[in-house]
């Protein structure tokens, strides 16, 4: 089982771009740019953050695939 | 290639250590036969070493600065990155550390061996100063620290 996201997507579809998500959540466009990717698995508190600034619920952005 | 400004940070720390490794280890290379307090100016070095850090990293920080005027965020990803690259340069070193103790060890036996035989000129051969115990550390220092770096570099570009 592989931890995958749509992060990508529902950003997109809310209209920000991965500077300002990170700046929101506070970490660098890098981290956003690696968590899309599936390089980097956010912690929880991450995850949650993100989550929460995107207005979803965290399994449905963060899923085991 | 793009490079970050963490990534441009690491590359300066690299190219630090290369150049102290090339500049001042073969001063302490060629004082091995010494002992510390007969060699040429060591003082005089140590305060060249302490001014051309304070210089370089000086230069190259603010030039940094100057090329990136953005603040970039330390985030948990950094926090990993750095705590397995420095994982890897402490078991390096640690690792080195046995090695170049293992080494010490059986040069004093050698070395006592050589006595019992009575062959004086490899009896003479056989030493090992102060200074090249600091030479041996330097390097190992160097080159743990070169290590680290490049596989800090590696983590950025690939995680």
């Amino acid at each position: 089982m592989i931890l995958k996201n749509n992060l990508k997507e529902v950003r997109q579809k809310k209209g920000l771009t991965q500077e300002e998500l990170g700046t929101n959540v506070g970490v660098s466009r890098q981290t956003i740019i690696s968590i899309e990717r599936y390089r980097y698995k956010p912690s929880l508190e991450l995850a949650m953050k993100i989550a929460e600034k995107l207005n979803v619920k965290i399994e449905k952005l963060f899923f085991f695939e | 290639m793009a490079l970050s400004k963490k990534e441009i940070s690491i590359l300066i720390e690299i190219v630090f250590s290369i150049v102290f490794a090339f500049i001042f280890l073969p001063y302490f290379y060629e004082n091995q036969d010494n002992n510390l307090i007969l060699m040429d100016d060591l003082i005089g070095k140590i305060i060249e070493i302490l001014i051309f850090t304070v210089i370089y990293f000086s230069v190259a920080y603010s030039l940094l600065e100057f090329v990136f005027k953005k603040k970039e965020t330390k985030d948990e990803r950094d926090d990993m990155i750095n705590s397995k690259s420095y994982k890897l340069g402490y078991l390096l070193y640690e690792f080195s550390l046995f090695i170049f103790i293992g080494y010490i060890c059986s040069k004093f036996q050698n070395k006592e061996l050589l006595n019992l035989t009575g062959n004086q000129e490899l009896y003479n051969g056989f030493n090992l100063t102060d200074v090249g115990i600091v030479f041996l550390i330097l390097m190992l220092l160097a080159f743990t620290s070169i290590v680290k770096s490049l596989y800090q570099f590696y983590l950025y570009r690939t995680v």
